[in-house]
């Protein structure tokens, strides 16, 4: 314990950068924001929130799933090298564990400041739990997430691969069967058409599974940002540029069926969310953003280098991390904007409802990226994340 | 509030009749100690015009009372994670505010728009049939102000109540009968 200590505290010493200085000071001031816009929130309660009776889930909730898919995707990729014994894969093992257990912690923090009694929910998850309920499953099994990604990054930093490589199957396993019931939180609400049906479950694993590739490539790209890559680090990182691209086709493909079997029929519900994406208020953000930065640009771009170009991979990773946070978004809106009744003082142009985040929302958002940040810097600080050789 | 195990309630309305004074809103919200305190969407009863019918000079206008439809095949009691949305013995679907974590999926859930968030309880609320007086012998606090009385409440059960000789009698719908929720709210045609 005294060695793992000292080397920690050696390790905070070594790791004072200015650059490392600058992260932090960034990371800081999202903080700082977030807090604020926290205490905007204790003091209004949702009123200070955009969130209305026809459109109850907001960004918060749709940043609350960008974190835990960042999460869950970092559990996948990480798991092709310690867990499905792909050697070439396990360089990113720690550095991605870590960041998995700093975005989910960052979206459990989100989601805190969205339900109205978290606390509660500690409680009477237990005591009365509804196992019909896919937000229990989810939450419960989130939960045995986060405790299985914190033993597999304890094995590894005590050099335990095997027991490491159990704790990341159970992580992979937890994470999948917690995953895939985020989507069915939403894919088993009938009454909302644009969500209702399998895809989403299945539609919330791939979509990790690119979120993963994209942060590992980022994570690497910034620690290397100074000194040159191993040449192993550099080949996985390749790879994983193509596995990123190969995800991004599939998800393109998704999109397109999705896009199609939402229009075809004009079915009430369904066709009036998918055209509020694409000609309606989010336009931008779905052709922008969510089509444009967050998959058909890195897509192209790592298509046309053939996936030899690392700084091609990484700003395609930027790209279409930015592009994801909005498809996120565009996912939780969009499903709620046909309202569920005609009330003409709250239906607009279109039949639609509208939702806007607030200031406090995107405060709160900010904070949330900015403690995500400050919790894998300061584990970068305290632990070594580079890959040791196996003995 | 338990229930009596033996009743099937229901509401039956008549549109025609419903002449928009919103009085059932006020009822409710009276005898539920409702404080919307200029929030808008805090209400468990509502009244949708349905826009003017005919042609002129024989013009109508139409208005569709509502509020929960206390679904027997029921969403939203089985998104709730936390149990805090139940049904007691009779079907009715009621709320144990002190369960409710506010996550609004029950909102998300509910094709019928019937919940909302309510300050006052700290939870989600909506209408119970006020269960607190009909197992009093009293009826919900909509029907009983109704001046042109469009709401009739009773036991389905009981093929002696005035609700179950109107549904034998008379043709009527649900709202929504594709979502598959069994309402226990009948509109008369």
């Amino acid at each position: 314990m005294s060695t793992l200590i000292g080397s920690a505290i050696q390790n905070v010493k070594s790791s004072f950068s200015p650059r490392g200085v600058v992260w932090t000071l960034w990371a800081g001031i999202l903080v700082v924001i977030g807090l604020a816009a926290l205490v905007n929130y204790f003091i209004h309660g949702h009123d200070a929130y955009g969130t209305s009776r026809q459109v109850p889930w907001g960004i918060l909730i749709s940043t609350y799933v960008f974190f835990v898919v960042s999460s869950t995707g970092l559990c996948l990729v990480s798991s092709l090298g310690h867990v499905f014994g792909f050697k070439q894969f396990e360089v990113i093992g720690k550095r991605a564990i870590v960041m998995a257990i700093a975005t989910i912690l960052a979206g459990f923090a989100v989601i805190a400041t969205e339900i109205g009694y978290p606390f509660r929910m500690l409680i009477y998850n237990f005591v009365s739990p509804n196992f019909a309920a896919a937000i229990w499953w989810m939450g419960t099994l989130y939960g045995l997430y986060l405790l299985f990604i914190l033993l597999e990054f304890g094995f590894m930093m005590k050099v335990h691969h095997k027991y490491a490589g159990y704790a990341g199957l159970a992580a992979f396993v937890a994470g999948i069967a917690a995953h895939s019931n985020l989507g069915a939180v939403f894919g088993l609400l009938d009454a909302r058409k644009w969500w209702s049906g399998p895809f989403l479950p299945i539609y919330f694993i791939l979509s990790a599974a690119v979120t993963g590739c994209a942060i590992v490539l980022l994570l690497f790209a910034v620690r290397y940002m100074k000194e040159k890559m191993p040449d192993n680090v550099r080949d996985t990182m390749l790879t994983i540029s193509k596995l990123f691209c190969f995800l991004l086709g599939v998800l393109i493909f998704f999109g397109i069926w999705k896009l199609f079997s939402s229009l075809y029929a004009g079915a009430p519900g369904k066709y009036e969310a998918m055209m509020a994406l694409v000609n309606g208020p989010l336009w931008v953000s779905y052709w922008g953003f969510e089509v444009f930065l967050g998959m058909v640009l890195p897509f192209v771009l790592i298509l046309v280098t053939k996936g030899k170009n690392l700084g091609v991979a990484v700003f395609a990773a930027a790209s279409s991390m930015v592009g994801i946070f909005f498809m996120r978004y565009n996912l939780v809106v969009a499903g709620q904007l046909k309202p569920m009744r005609y009330d003409p003082e709250v239906v607009g142009a279109g039949g639609l409802v509208s939702y806007a985040p607030t200031i406090t929302e995107i405060g709160i958002v900010l904070g949330g990226i900015g403690l995500c940040l400050l919790m894998y810097i300061a584990a970068n600080m305290i632990f070594n994340l580079d890959a040791e050789e196996h003995h | 509030m338990a229930g009596a195990k033996n009743k099937h309630w229901a509401m039956v309305i008549d549109s025609a009749k419903c002449i928009d004074c919103k009085a059932c809103d006020v009822a409710c919200k009276r005898e539920n100690g409702i404080e919307a305190n200029g929030r808008r969407e805090v209400y468990r009863n509502w009244i949708t015009s349905k826009g003017v019918e005919g042609t002129y000079p024989n013009l109508k206008q139409r208005f569709e009372p509502s509020q929960c439809h206390h679904c027997a095949n029921t969403p939203c009691y089985k998104v709730c994670p936390t149990s805090a949305t139940y049904k007691n013995d009779d079907g009715l679907i009621m709320m144990d505010y002190k369960r409710c974590i506010v996550c609004s999926t029950c909102i998300a859930a509910c094709p019928y728009d019937a919940r909302y968030v309510s300050k006052q309880k700290k939870a989600i609320d909506k209408c119970t049939f006020c269960a607190h007086r009909i197992y009093t012998g009293k009826l919900p606090a909509c029907v009983d102000t109704c001046p042109t009385k469009v709401r009739v409440f009773g036991d389905l059960n009981d093929p002696e109540s005035e609700v179950s000789k109107i549904l034998a009698s008379r043709h009527y719908f649900v709202i929504k009968p594709e979502a598959g929720t069994k309402p226990n709210l009948y509109y008369l045609t």
